[in-house]
């Protein structure tokens, strides 16, 4: 069975507050990430104002784009690659902030000291009217709303049967409740409080979105997990986005790749596309490498640990 | 335990009437499902064939096994008398074996027990089960439609729809033209289960009893269909439907969708000049679109023939053959399609099957739906609030 996995309806902000990634059982297994606020997503559908795409890596052959999408909760990333070819050319052809809305899989890097990175990797995107937004947020508001009802009592009474949420999915049941067990100390008010802007949307009284924010956003939530390592000072803002954009192109690479390593001396060149030196590069390796989140099993070969 | 010798003449016995015994009965039933099997005989090891199935005479289902049956098939659908036959039990239930000292002989429908439908209990849709067979139902038909199917190498006329009567739907096919029409109240009997891609689904044949009664015994037509859009998830819980209405988002177009080539006798797809029952064939061109509809809880494939493509994309098959001349690119008329319906709000209804990779809808009508975006705004409106009020 592999089921086709829906796309939930949801926001930036949601996106942004997920740090939690699970894996499903089986053998080719969907990765699922875990939201506090009753979500576990493996594909979404988000709509917003979406800036000009930018390329990253100049290699013709292996091409890779990125915009923001900004929404009246917050700004996420979206990508798209040579396997997407149709998202790629549609994202492609935004020129200008333009109101769009985007499917695509979530993309989770978690740097070393607990700060997860999260991008939407488009399977298809294109742009919209006003009223199409304000319907489709219409939508991810009355589902947000349904999720956060479903997190809410689960908070309330963690031993609620099943049973007792007569009509809801039992998927957001189950998301639900390991939201509540996985994020005991998130405050929710928060994200409801950020749902207003998107209700002001659909009222059509507030019809402006602001404007797309000019770096990746980068949030960091305090998770109930132990930090993943990390006894040294927590990194800058400048060196989370290096490493970010490290395990990008080495994700890239990797999915890229016949046989499941990125090449050293192409990641190198590729960050240098970034503004990377080589010695930042290496630097950066050393790092991941010794946090364990990056592995050189064979000379020149990387992948993630 | 009957005492004495087996009698040389056995009454006949419906099958319903079935009972443990040492004395063979005689029973004429239809073979619903056969299965030729094989087996070692323990005595010289030597391979054996034997025959297992379904048994049916409208008044009951059983199993049987038979012994040392003939080399020829036995069709699915023939009518047996069989004598001396062995009624055995298996888990609690009777099943009947032929064996050496059995006569089978074919019989015809109207050796067939004729069955009362006031004899038989009254079941409900909804309680109606795979197997379920010996019922009476009482239903309104919410659709019905004549479909010429290939049985072997002749060509049939089946009835099919769809029944309701306020606990459920259920999908029919009838062997048997019973003149049926849409918005009629009937009883049936005589008819019996079987599951049709993972779907209950009534069969009627010429032993089924059908008869009209008064319509005002079941709720209207209105009612029996459901109107409301059902949740996908909701819907995939249930296991399909034979009536549902969807309500998406459009997410995607899957493969194969735009123009195909069919095969000109059965309609299969055709590739590489080829049809998997016919052989070289010239294909004909249609066109068709399978649409990955979502609402957010699940998704569901809609299967969307040539006539409903066309009023979607707004490019008629002609339309599409002259652009294919114009730049012989099949890919750039997916491209082309996938634009025009990827992100468009649909509302469809139709059957709805489960398979491996999620739910189907084979679709009666698909639509363009709009947004009551003031009535969504005032409802969402409320909920913030009341939310607000309760923290
Ligand atoms: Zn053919």
């Amino acid at each position: 069975m592999a089921l086709r996995e829906p796309a939930w309806r949801t926001f930036a902000a949601e996106l942004n507050a997920a740090m939690q990634e699970e894996r499903g059982t089986g053998e080719r297994a969907a990765t699922y990430l875990l939201s506090p606020y009753g979500a576990r997503m493996n594909r979404v559908l988000l709509a917003g104002t979406l800036s000009s795409p930018e390329t990253i890596g100049k290699d013709p052959a292996q091409p890779f784009w990125r915009a923001r999408l900004v929404d009246p909760t917050g700004t996420i990333s979206v990508t798209a690659g040579a396997f997407q070819p149709r998202a790629m050319a549609q994202l492609q052809s935004v020129q200008g902030p333009r109101t769009a809305m985007v499917v695509g899989k979530v993309h989770l890097y978690r740097g070393n000291d607990g700060t997860a990175y999260i991008s939407v990797r488009a399977e298809s995107l294109r742009t919209i009217d006003e009223l199409t937004l304000r319907a489709l947020y219409a939508d991810a508001l009355s589902q947000s709303f349904d999720r956060l009802e479903l997190v809410g009592r689960l908070a309330t009474d963690p031993n609620l049967p099943d049973d007792r949420f007569d009509g809801a999915p039992t998927a957001w049941v189950r998301a639900a409740r390991d939201s509540v067990r996985r994020y005991p100390t998130v405050d929710r008010a928060g994200y409801r409080a950020a749902l207003k802007g998107v209700l002001e949307v659909v009222e059509g009284t507030h019809a402006v979105l602001p404007p797309p924010a000019p770096t990746p956003t980068h949030v960091r939530i305090t998770s109930s997990e132990p930090p993943a390592a990390a006894p040294r000072a927590a990194p800058s803002a400048e060196e989370r986005a290096h490493e970010s954009a490290f395990l990008d192109v080495l994700d890239e690479l990797v999915d890229n790749s016949s046989d499941g390593y990125a090449d050293l001396k192409e990641l190198v060149q590729r960050l240098a596309e970034h503004g990377l030196s080589a010695e930042m590069a290496e630097e950066l390796l050393d790092r991941l490498q010794e946090d364990g989140v990056v592995e050189e099993p064979i000379v020149g070969r990387l992948r993630r640990a | 335990m009957i005492e004495g010798p087996p009698s040389s003449e056995p009454a006949e016995v419906r099958l319903k009437d079935l009972r443990v015994s040492d004395v063979p009965v005689q029973i004429v039933a239809r073979i619903v499902s056969v299965e030729r099997r094989e087996y070692s005989r323990p005595a010289d090891g030597r391979r054996r064939s034997f025959l297992t199935g379904l048994l049916s005479d409208g008044t009951a289902s059983v199993r049987f096994t038979w012994w040392e049956p003939p080399n020829d098939e036995v069709d699915r659908g023939t009518i047996i008398r069989a004598q001396n036959v062995q009624v055995r039990e298996y888990q609690g239930r009777p099943e009947v074996s032929f064996s050496f000292r059995t006569r089978v002989a074919p019989a015809g429908p109207a050796d067939l027990p004729k069955v009362d439908s006031e004899e038989v209990p009254f079941r409900t849709i909804s309680e109606l089960q795979s197997r379920s067979e010996g019922f009476r139902l009482e239903a309104r038909v919410l659709r019905v439609g004549p479909k010429v199917v290939t049985v072997g190498a002749e060509q049939r006329q089946v009835y099919e729809g769809i029944l309701g009567d306020g606990t459920g739907l259920v999908a029919f096919s009838s062997w048997s033209d019973f003149h049926l029409a849409p918005n009629e109240a009937i009883r049936i009997a005589g008819a019996y289960v079987r599951t049709f891609r993972g779907r209950p689904q009534l069969v009627l044949d010429e032993t089924s009893i059908v008869a009209r009664i008064d319509p005002g015994r079941l709720p209207p037509i209105e009612a029996l269909l459901p109107s409301a859009p059902r949740s996908l998830a909701r819907l995939e819980a249930a296991g399909g439907s034979e009536s549902a209405v969807v309500e998406g988002l459009v997410v995607a177009l899957l493969p194969p969708s735009g123009l195909v080539y069919r095969c000109p006798t059965c309609r299969r797809p055709v590739s590489g000049g080829l049809c998997s029952q016919h052989g070289a064939v010239k294909g004909v061109a249609d066109l068709r679109a399978r649409l990955v509809l979502d609402d957010g809880t699940s998704t569901v494939t809609l299967n969307i023939d040539r006539p409903m493509t066309e009023s979607l994309w707004g490019v008629t098959l002609d339309e599409a053959l002259e652009r294919l001349r114009r730049s012989p690119d099949p890919s750039l008329l997916e491209s082309s399609l996938a634009d025009e319906v990827v992100g468009r709000r649909l509302r469809a209804r139709g059957r709805v099957f489960p398979d491996d990779f999620g739910l189907n809808l084979y679709p009666e009508s698909v639509e363009p739906v709009g947004v009551e975006l003031d009535e969504r705004a005032k409802e969402l409106r409320n909920r913030w609030e009341a939310a607000r009020g309760a923290a």
